[in-house]
């Protein structure tokens, strides 16, 4: 299952509540995009068991290439490779090329738009820096995920062990776990994680909520409805590189849909994985990287 | 620490905390909004939901993306780019993303409505279709008996995929159909459509592109070839029209291309730019003039570092002498309003307010950098007066130099995209024989030529002028030329599907008078009719407003424009919602209503005897797909006959499994099918290749050359763009009257010059007016607001280039939506916090509103000479060349409930279309002077 703590839970986690947590998701992978969920009178069993490689996507065809390659093609391949491997040996990480994104924000709602998010929670909003004074200009923009830190100061914060970092490096949260103290919102030095209010679209606008909002949330594979009043509402909320995507062998939102191709996702533990061939340019950077929070997004300037 | 067991019991305290505050992001709060608990057997419905991925085609905007719908039990539930389609090849905006929200939204048109006030009040009362189109059909048929069936207008509006109500309309007997290209960027068009036949001139980006391979095999190329792009007035980031230019333009600057952009403001285009010229609007011509003047002036076959011209391009074009002497001719002429000699590098300095020095190294620079393509834009020359001449230069431009059709150079992408529509289209209707009585006499001819604009006004507009829409509705019309020449009729009926001319066909003032003026008790235009999936401010002033079903829930063909021959299919992704109905549904049920009632004009053999299912309508269409002459380098199909025409799929051409017509120079295969491209992705990709202008290619004009003149004789016979309506004004004795205007008889047979208006730098004309009226004013496009998408909440949040910026203010509002009974107020109050929402600004130089005293967030009034005003905040920034203002096209003053928060903040956004000068259009095609104001600031 994608929450699994695996071999390198967080060191505040108790053995007790990985076990009960490993109980509750018996597997370590799950299959299909809504998998198939049968619901009890009290609470819903979520997704079972299925082999991983049977469950992945397959990889986009594309006419043969003259030379290189479409870089889906490549990265979806990257993927398979990783996914081949146990979740511990690969390290996913998030290349984002600032000399290609384009401001577009497309990365933004199609990760708002795959995760279901509410008003008020964004994963991945786009910074836009402006220097100088006219006729000299410049303009940067800055996609901002979470950068899934190797040592990340969200997770020692989190009085419930809600939060943690995956044997693959991604941070998550068991929406079950989060009593939604915001802890973890204050302590992420990029602003990160928002807070899920219990907000919808439909509030906003007419007061009947939308047909899209009332689908469950792939997040996690857990495909939890908010409409119903529980969780996440009222828990901290943040990017998990789409692990659900990931986990079945297709690219996460922003990545698949980045209008410059600014975006690149991979395992960077697999040194031939495109996103290990970017990070090993010399105009690679990282933010606040004086913080030692060593993340796992790198920006090409 | 918090005991494990409790923790339920803490996460809902937690929450019983938390819940009021909106955290992180949250833009908007809502009061006395109330959780809507769903019962257990939906949740369960949508927990084993059925999940499918559909392949369509976006039309968030006209860039027509290929996307791949992931359907959750019935339910849209996430939009991707389709990799499949090389257009976007799996990439996809913020507004493609954003399409849910257009499709499930409070104020969406749910049910057919028939007006019960008076037009602009928006009151409505919901009516079944059968109502609503008995009501249609019997005001059609007695104003077709009154007046003529040339007295309906059917406007297609902004999206492409029309052909049904093309068909119905052409069958009824109007020559008026038209769509959103008459109010879009007609000048622009005119150079590549005098000298190709083509439409506009993109840079060869385009990745991936198929091509045959040496060894015979086709693949995939991903090389980026292009040296230079020099964007003028063109946006490609913002304005996604042509999408692959966002990831093109920085793929090819990484692989080594110089990127210069020309805009007055430092768009998201400048961002990525090696060197931004800020020039001063409407000077594009001349800067263009100043570049070929260089180039001639400074071109050398023998020297390696001047050699700009290649020779080459006289061998597939002809007139090039007669051009180049007009041209100049105006070499040693004085320009009255600065004394400097046309074209020179010092008098594009002193107009463009561009330094001598910048144009020559711009214009050495393009002219040594091969492959190069030289590509401008709408709002920089499409919105201005003269701006055909700065296309016809433009294309001279990328011709001389060598670089059209050269791998990495510039292709028109009309020329080279599929053909599709064929007898959809209802062309065969128009060349139907009617009889018209004038003065008395009984005049035969054909339904064409009774076109309001081919054979009155704009005789040259061939893509029509809806912003002269107005003066045709209070005025009539009179034809001046062909065989219905005196006749008058009257405009009584004005169909708008998918537009919103009030606020962007020209001047919305000049829009509302039109569709409101009444002789007596009536209104003149006697029946409008608005169709569309969301309620924009046209639908206020309409009598009968329909539901059409949005481009999730109805089928077409993706009309784009690609660097090669590509087709997509937009499928049924969901069912239709509400009572909504596709075009087909809606054109073939007003068929069967006119039929019942008598028109003798429909006939069952043409509509539902021949086009039974929606699905054969559009494999008509298909039949004329590629529809391209076989031709360029490598050949796409070296075991097919070189310039012939392609019909059919790619995989059939492939085979060759195909009839060959020698005698119409035919391949016809395999016909595509909806089937077949559902079967394939969505995506129909024949090869691409380059070298399209050999002997004749892909070119359009009389002489399969490029056209250097536009009036000529051929082999005994008149020939050239311009010969047929010179032949019109000869005939009838008058020149039409936007060619009075300039002082000419007829129009030019080569290369001509004339100045834009309100323009106090360039037109002696207004120079009187620079003290009083310091700003030029133009627009530009918020991609995420461009006119009929501001209802949607994730775009509401995203600011965007400086013109849609989250400045405002506080307000608890009345919460009206677009109900059964069109705009009705829920009861509802929605507290829309201060700095949450993005609305249209008008972007100001800091150091210009300094002077003014002003500061962000200010309300201005703009007011032009004409007295003409409108209001909006500043925001002042260093990204604006001083003395402009830019404001966002269709980004403010909209009045339509159904923009929600858009609508909400009316009183304080700018509608950049209240300032144009409503009495003049563009000389030669009508458009409307979107970017040749000038006005002054006041503070309110």
């Amino acid at each position: 299952m994608s929450l699994d703590r695996g071999s390198e839970a967080g060191p505040l986690a108790s053995e007790e509540s990985r076990r009960s947590f490993l109980g509750k998701f018996a597997s370590v992978v799950f299959a299909g995009l809504v998998a198939p969920a049968v619901l009890g009178d009290t609470e819903p069993v979520r997704a079972g068991p299925a082999a991983q490689a049977e469950g992945l996507v397959p990889v986009v065809e594309l006419p043969e290439p003259v030379e290189g390659e479409h870089p889906v093609q490549r990265m979806m391949e990257d993927l398979q490779r990783a996914l081949q491997k146990p979740v511990e040996q690969r390290k996913w990480a998030m290349v984002i090329d600032l000399r290609k994104c384009t401001g577009c924000n497309g990365c933004n709602v199609a990760c708002i738009t795959e995760n279901k998010l509410p008003p008020g929670v964004t994963y991945r909003p786009v910074m836009t820096e402006t220097h100088g004074t006219y006729p000299n200009v410049a303009r940067r923009f800055v996609p901002r995920p979470c950068m899934q830190c190797e040592d990340p100061p969200c997770v020692p914060v989190c009085p419930v062990h809600a939060t943690w970092k995956r044997a693959d490096g991604i941070v998550v949260i068991d929406y079950d776990q989060c009593i939604g103290c915001r802890y973890c919102i204050t302590a992420c030095p990029y602003s990160a994680r928002s807070f899920d209010s219990g907000y919808f679209y439909g509030d906003f606008e007419g007061g009947e909520r939308q047909p899209y909002e009332l689908l469950p949330s792939p997040e996690y594979g857990e495909n939890r409805t908010r409409a119903d009043g529980g969780s996440p509402i009222g828990n901290a909320r943040k990017c998990h590189f789409c692990l659900h995507r990931i986990e079945r062998g297709e690219l996460p939102a922003c990545t698949l849909s980045c209008m410059g191709r600014a975006t690149y996702f991979g395992d960077m533990n697999d040194p031939k994985s495109l996103v290990s061939e970017l990070i090993g340019q010399p105009n690679v950077m990282r933010l606040k990287e004086d913080m030692g929070t060593d993340p796992k997004v790198f920006y090409l300037v | 620490m918090i005991d494990w067991k409790d923790k339920q019991l803490s996460r809902r305290d937690f929450l019983k905390a938390g819940g009021a505050a909106a955290g992180g992001l949250a833009a908007l709060a809502a009061l006395g909004s109330g959780f809507k608990q769903i019962d257990r057997a939906e949740a369960r419905r949508l927990q084993q939901a059925e999940v499918k991925t559909v392949y369509s085609a976006c039309v968030m905007c006209p860039a027509e993306c290929g996307i791949a719908v992931r359907v959750e039990n019935g339910v849209a539930s996430a939009i991707y780019g389709n990799p499949y389609a090389p257009l976007n090849s799996g990439v996809l905006c913020a507004k493609g993303a954003s399409g849910l929200q257009m499709v499930y939204n409070a104020n969406r048109i749910k049910y057919p409505m028939i007006r019960v006030g008076e037009r602009g009040e928006g009151k409505f009362r919901r009516v079944s279709w059968e109502e609503a189109l008995n009501f249609i059909a019997d005001r059609l048929l007695e104003i077709k008996r009154k007046y003529g069936a040339e007295a309906v207008i059917m406007d297609c509006g902004d999206v492409t995929d029309r052909d049904p109500y093309y068909y119905l309309f052409r069958a009824f007997g109007t020559p008026h159909t038209v769509e959103h290209g008459a109010i879009c960027d007609t000048p622009r068009r005119h150079g590549p459509k005098l000298m190709f036949g083509g439409k506009r001139v993109e840079p060869d980006i385009m990745r991936p592109v198929l091509v045959r391979q040496p060894d015979g095999s086709l693949k995939n190329d991903y090389k980026y070839r292009t040296r230079l792009i020099v964007y003028a007035g063109w946006n490609p980031f913002t304005a996604t029209r042509i999408v692959y230019e966002s990831r093109g333009t920085v793929e090819a600057k990484l692989a080594g291309a110089k990127i210069i952009v020309i805009d007055p403001a430092f768009s998201n285009t400048a961002t990525k730019a090696d060197q931004w010229i800020p020039i001063r609007p409407g000077t594009d011509p001349d800067l263009f003039a100043a570049v070929l003047r260089y180039i001639l002036e400074n071109h050398s076959d023998d020297d390696p570092f001047r050699r700009y011209i290649d020779w080459s391009f006289l061998e597939y074009s002809r007139g090039w002498e007669e051009f180049e002497a007009a041209f100049k001719s105006w070499w040693d002429k004085t320009d009255p309003i600065n004394g400097l000699n046309y074209f020179s590098l010092e008098w594009a300095a002193e107009r463009t307010g561009i330094e001598a020095e910048t144009i020559a190294e711009l214009a050495h620079t393009f002219g040594i950098t091969k492959p190069a393509a030289w590509v401008w834009g709408m709002n920089g020359i499409g919105h201005h007066y003269n701006g055909y001449v700065a296309s016809i230069i433009g294309t001279a431009l990328n011709v001389i130099t060598g670089n059209m059709e050269v791998p990495g150079g510039a292709i028109d992408t009309e020329l080279v995209k599929s053909d599709k529509g064929g007898r959809a289209k209802g062309g065969h209707f128009l060349k139907r024989e009617v009889t018209r009585v004038i003065n008395g006499q009984e005049v035969t001819g054909k339904v064409e030529e009774l076109h309001m604009d081919l054979f009155g006004k704009w005789t040259a507009a061939w893509d029509d002028v809806v912003g002269d829409y107005p003066s045709r509705f209070l005025e009539g019309v009179e034809l001046k030329y062909g065989p219905f020449r005196g006749h008058k009729y009257p405009i009584k009926a004005f169909f708008i599907r998918t537009g919103n001319p009030v606020i962007t066909g020209s001047n919305t003032d000049k829009w509302i008078e039109a569709l409101t003026a009444k002789d007596g008790e009536d209104y003149r235009v006697e029946l409008v009719v608005y169709i569309d999936t969301p309620f924009l401010e046209t639908g206020l002033y309409a009598d009968v407003v329909l539901p059409e079903a949005s481009y999730l829930e109805r089928m077409s063909l993706s009309d784009i424009y690609p660097s090669h021959q590509l087709l997509y299919l937009r499928d049924f992704v969901i069912d239709k919602l509400y009572e909504s109905k596709t075009q087909y549904d809606i054109a073939w049920a007003l068929a069967r209503k006119l039929y019942e009632k008598g028109d003798p004009d429909i006939k069952p053999e043409d509509f539902w005897e021949k086009y039974p299912t929606e699905e054969d309508f559009w494999n008509e269409a298909l039949k004329k797909a590629p529809g391209r002459a076989h031709t360029g380098e490598p050949l796409p199909y070296p075991h097919l006959p070189v310039n012939y025409k392609l019909y059919g799929t790619p995989d059939s051409l492939e085979a060759g499994n195909v009839t060959i017509d020698d005698e119409g120079k035919k391949v016809i295969g395999e016909y595509v099918t909806v089937q077949w491209l559902r079967e394939h992705h969505g995506v129909a990709v024949w090869p691409m290749s380059w070298h399209r202008f050999k002997n004749g290619g892909v070119l359009k004009t009389d002489s399969k050359k490029v056209d250097f003149t536009w009036d000529y004789d051929l082999d005994g016979k008149r020939k050239g763009r311009y010969a047929k309506y010179n032949k019109l004004i000869e005939e009838a004795g008058e020149a039409p009257p936007g060619i009075q205007e300039l002082g000419w008889e007829k129009y030019p047979k080569t290369f001509y010059w004339f100045e834009t208006l309100w323009n106090p730098y360039t037109n002696p004309d207004y120079a009187k007016y620079r003290e009083e009226y310091p700003f030029q004013v133009i627009s530009g496009r918020v991609h995420h607001a461009m006119s009929g998408t501001q209802m949607v909440d994730w775009l509401g949040r995203i600011p965007t280039e400086d013109l849609w910026v989250p400045l405002n203010d506080e307000r608890v509002v009345d919460e009206i939506v677009i109900g059964e009974n069109g705009p009705q107020p829920t009861g509802r109050k929605v507290r829309i916090p201060k700095g949450t929402w993005s609305i249209g600004v008008i972007q100001m130089n800091r150091a210009d509103g300094e002077k003014l005293g002003l500061k962000t967030g200010d309300l201005v009034e703009l007011e032009t000479p004409l007295g003409h005003t409108t209001r909006g905040k500043v925001y002042l920034v260093e990204t604006i060349r001083p003395g402009v203002l830019r404001l966002p096209f269709g980004g403010g003053g909209r009045f339509s409930p159904g923009l929600g928060k858009t609508y909400d903040f009316r009183d304080v956004t700018p509608n950049a279309n209240a300032l144009v000068d409503p009495d003049h259009h563009s000389p030669i095609m009508g458009m409307s002077l979107y970017g040749d104001m000038i006005v002054k600031v006041k503070k309110v």
